[in-house]
């Protein structure tokens, strides 16, 4: 197996539109978490989110803009940018030795609402020319590699909200086995409609308001918390063969060392302390690790009662004594769930931790709770810290458990 | 407006297609459209003339081909189209969040 680097990162996410900014905006445990201020907001239980400052107008020709589903926006601008840090297109790397990986639970659902609002909310007959080519959740994967002339493997990955970490830890097999020499792999999410909303907001799964300070809402491992906030955004990297990039000079930022996948068949929602320890196991041997040389942990973390106790549960088993002593961080306190590209945001986060030494905070934990007992770094950053690896969870509906380590550049 | 005129603020407005490139003989694949714009261009024209074209392809090579037609749905047919209405969200209002028991995400 190939060892594979990460040479170059791109992120929008409501942190920030790049990697540094998200990082220094999590580091300072600034909380993207808002009320909506959209006029349907007010029919919802939970009208929270996070959302991106992002005009596609100021990336896209109008022509084209038309054939892009927000998400699909997301996931070239973010890919431009990894792909400029990487200097990907000027690596020599033959088309075919190229893929793209992209994880997306909910693809263009903006453009799926608002041709069911015409339809059935205002009884209209005309619907954008181009739904299916906007909605369809591989169409953001597909503008991608169009963007940069990729043509072997173009794969979309919906598997909720592991969809991400199981695309990267896709594309990291597919480079470390030397089946493509570079991949452009990642997730976008742009869920942030109405009908989603109201969909999650009927699950009974979302957070409710904090009344002092909304931003405070997602409370990740406390014992008051209470759900999950939704957010969208993207994140992309770009993942090399590490000798060839090191040869050619590439900036490299880190490595990805390992990935595991599990199923839990239990139940089709709860999430199960055996299928996260399966997917924890399998990514430390993947990466040829043992469990006591992971220094730090990017939690799945959302703040519902379900996730964070059965998570914090397998850490004790897969770590055993020493999970104790390992830090433990749940950024989505801040930048909220983006699904299907929840695990990519948070893998570049953990790349960040590597490259500085700074464990982020789970931020709003004032009490845990009686089931969680572990060092969550709360409610503030710790710096000058040595973190050579990294373990990055995501946990889903439907039962996919992805696990991914990062490396620290040597 | 006449209909080319109109026809010309589509391709302008939508395509940034140059004014002097837009003329009668034009074929409209030489005006930066593709197969797929050119059906955006149909669902823009319906819009803009508030009718329907018929499902079956429409032989509009020009933008000459494109005036014509239109002008002939426009004389054989009163113009049909309803005015868009703004979509409203119609789903009933939520349930309290505490009424039910947490679920996992």
């Amino acid at each position: 197996m190939r060892r594979v680097a990460v040479t170059g990162i791109g992120v929008l996410s409501p942190l920030g539109n790049t990697v540094d900014d998200a990082f220094e905006n999590a580091a300072s445990g600034r909380s993207a978490i808002r009320r909506l201020e959209t006029p349907w907001a007010k029919r919802l239980s939970s009208p929270l989110a996070a959302c991106v400052k992002f005009e596609g107008e100021a990336h896209f020709e109008p022509p084209r803009l038309r054939m892009l589903d927000r998400v699909s926006q997301f996931a070239v601008v973010a890919a431009r940018q990894a792909m400029a840090e990487a200097r990907g297109e000027h690596s020599g790397i033959e088309p075919d030795r190229m893929g793209v990986f992209l994880g997306t639970g909910m693809g263009g659902a903006l453009t799926t609402d608002d041709g069911y609002s015409v339809l059935y909310g205002s009884g209209g007959e005309r619907i954008n020319p181009f739904t299916v080519l906007l909605a369809m959740n591989n169409a953001a994967a597909a503008w991608v590699g169009a963007e940069f002339g990729v043509t072997g493997p173009n794969l979309t990955y919906s598997t909720a909200c592991s969809s991400a970490a199981v695309a990267i830890g896709e594309a990291w097999s597919r480079v470390a086995r030397g089946d493509l020499d570079l991949a452009i792999a990642g997730g976008a999410e742009s869920p942030l409609s109405y009908g989603t909303l109201k969909a999650w907001d009927a699950l009974h799964t979302l957070a409710r308001e904090d009344s002092n300070d909304v931003s405070t809402s997602c409370k990740p491992f406390a014992g008051d918390r209470c759900g999950m906030v939704l957010a969208e955004g993207a994140a992309l990297f770009v993942l090399e063969d590490l000798e060839r990039a090191a040869a050619r000079g590439a900036p490299i930022r880190g490595e990805l060392a390992g990935f595991g996948v599990t199923t839990d068949l239990g139940h089709i929602t709860r999430p199960s302390v055996a299928g996260q320890v399966t997917a924890m196991r399998s990514a430390l041997h993947s990466a040829g690790l043992r469990a006591d040389e992971i220094d730090h942990i990017n939690a799945h973390g959302t703040g519902t009662q379900a996730n964070d106790g059965v998570e914090t549960a397998a850490i004790k088993e897969v770590f055993g004594e020493r999970a104790y002593a390992i830090p433990v961080s749940a950024t989505k306190s801040m930048h909220g769930h983006l699904l299907g590209a929840t695990g990519a945001l948070e893998l570049a986060l953990a790349f960040g931790t590597l490259e500085r030494g700074v464990l982020l905070p789970t931020m709003h934990l004032k009490v845990p709770a009686p089931d969680c007992d572990l060092d969550y770094v709360p409610n503030a950053a710790r710096r000058g810290v040595t973190v050579r690896t990294v373990m990055s969870s995501s946990f889903a509906f439907g039962g996919t458990n992805a696990v991914l380590i990062a490396r620290a550049a040597h | 407006m006449t209909t080319l005129e109109r026809l010309e603020k589509i391709l302008e407005e939508r395509y940034h297609v140059p004014a002097d490139r837009i003329t009668l003989d034009a074929p409209i694949d030489t005006l930066g459209l593709d197969s797929l714009g050119t059906t955006e261009l149909l669902f823009f024209i319906e819009e803009e003339f508030e009718i329907t074209l018929p499902y079956e392809p429409v032989s509009m090579r020009t933008v000459g081909d494109a005036v014509h037609y239109i002008d002939e749905v426009l004389a054989t047919r009163p113009p049909g189209a309803p005015p868009r209405r703004e979509p409203t969200p119609t789903a009933a209002e939520g349930v309290p969040l505490e009424a039910s028991p947490e679920r996992p995400a």
